[in-house]
């Protein structure tokens, strides 16, 4: 029974067009790992990774858990004009696969996230 | 004749204007078929879509055109767009237990990620929108931060619906404190209670 979590600086995603960004933010996720990312998305990334997720839905696969830590619950003045000069927000960003995420809760200066790992039991049949 | 023409175009554009592209937005299961059904109920006679228990029965965005509805001395024309439930995650494991055959599921969970889609998309394309909310549940999810930041983003008015007003575990000072920027109106579209209360609020701030 394993987590993994997987912490990633501002600086990974902020090379990245848009599509490169949600491809390397759910290739991850598809893992089965769970991101810790050092800035808030705003609202137009997670608007973008909704559709990305949703474009890759399978029997396999069934969507992600988001949730993100900023100053205020939407973008502010201040985090338009710092991103509008190419500056960092600051906040975190939390995403992981639905499947192993029991319960993310937010609150405005709090994230608290339930994993489960629902261990498969393998039946090996004996001849 | 050029000059009628061009009088006949800004008159068309004129009257383009005063049609508002009403947006029910929201998660899954919130409501908003149920009141875009009573709105157009209220107003044409006529309902606007389904409504079941079932989450994501609204997987395509449904349109009730030239609604005119009436608040005090105000007149607003409007097209209803009831927008398929925006979430991050589709089971369709979820719906088997509604009774359903895994074929079926599969079949309306593929519909249901066609219908985030489609109602992220038609986020730039909505004049006002009304944000529906289950006042039971905590409004404070990243699916309503999201819905309302892209609004927000785009300069959109914005009206707080706490739904399901009529349940005892209804608390539609959560929605309040939770976003204090928007209007909130507390109602119960399935009882239709305090839908002048709505109609004021879209005379008020819809453009």
């Amino acid at each position: 029974m394993r987590i993994e979590i997987e912490f990633i600086s501002s600086n990974v995603l902020e090379s990245k067009t848009d599509k490169e960004k949600m491809d390397f933010i759910l290739n991850k996720i598809k893992d089965g790992k769970i991101l810790v990312v050092e800035e808030s998305l705003s609202s137009l990334d997670e608007s973008k990774l909704i559709e990305a997720t949703m474009n890759q839905i399978d029997e396999k696969f069934h969507g992600i858990e988001v949730s993100t830590l900023r100053e205020s619950n939407v973008d502010g003045i201040r985090e338009k004009v710092i991103r509008f000069l190419g500056g960092k927000t600051g906040g975190l960003t939390v995403i992981g696969p639905s499947k192993l995420i029991k319960k993310i809760k937010k609150e405005p200066q709090r994230i608290s996230l339930l994993a489960e790992v629902r261990e498969i039991r393998r039946v090996r049949k004996w001849k | 004749m050029p000059l009628s023409r061009l009088i006949k175009w800004f008159r068309s554009i004129f009257r383009r204007r005063k049609i508002i592209r009403l947006g029910l937005y929201g998660p899954p299961n919130a409501g908003k078929t149920t009141l875009a059904n009573k709105i157009s109920m209220d107003w044409t006679g006529e309902p606007v879509g389904k409504v079941s228990e079932i989450p994501h029965e609204t997987r395509e965005v449904q349109k009730k055109e030239m609604v005119v509805v009436r608040s005090g001395n105000k007149k607003i024309i409007m097209n209803i767009l009831d927008m398929p439930g925006i979430a991050t995650k589709i089971d369709y494991e979820d719906f088997m237990k509604f009774g359903m055959s895994k074929k079926d599921a599969q079949k309306r969970a593929k519909e249901a990620t066609k219908g985030v889609i489609e109602a992220i998309k038609w986020l730039e394309n909505v004049d006002t929108a009304l944000v529906v909310m289950d006042s039971t549940k905590d409004p404070y999810t990243q699916v309503n931060i999201t819905i309302i930041g892209n609004l927000e983003a785009r300069g959109i008015p914005i009206i707080i619906v706490a739904n399901k007003l009529d349940l005892p575990d209804s608390k539609p000072e959560w929605i309040e404190e939770a976003f204090p920027q928007h209007p909130v109106v507390e109602l119960s579209a399935l009882k239709g209670t305090h839908m002048d209360e709505l109609y004021e609020a879209i005379a008020k701030y819809s453009r």
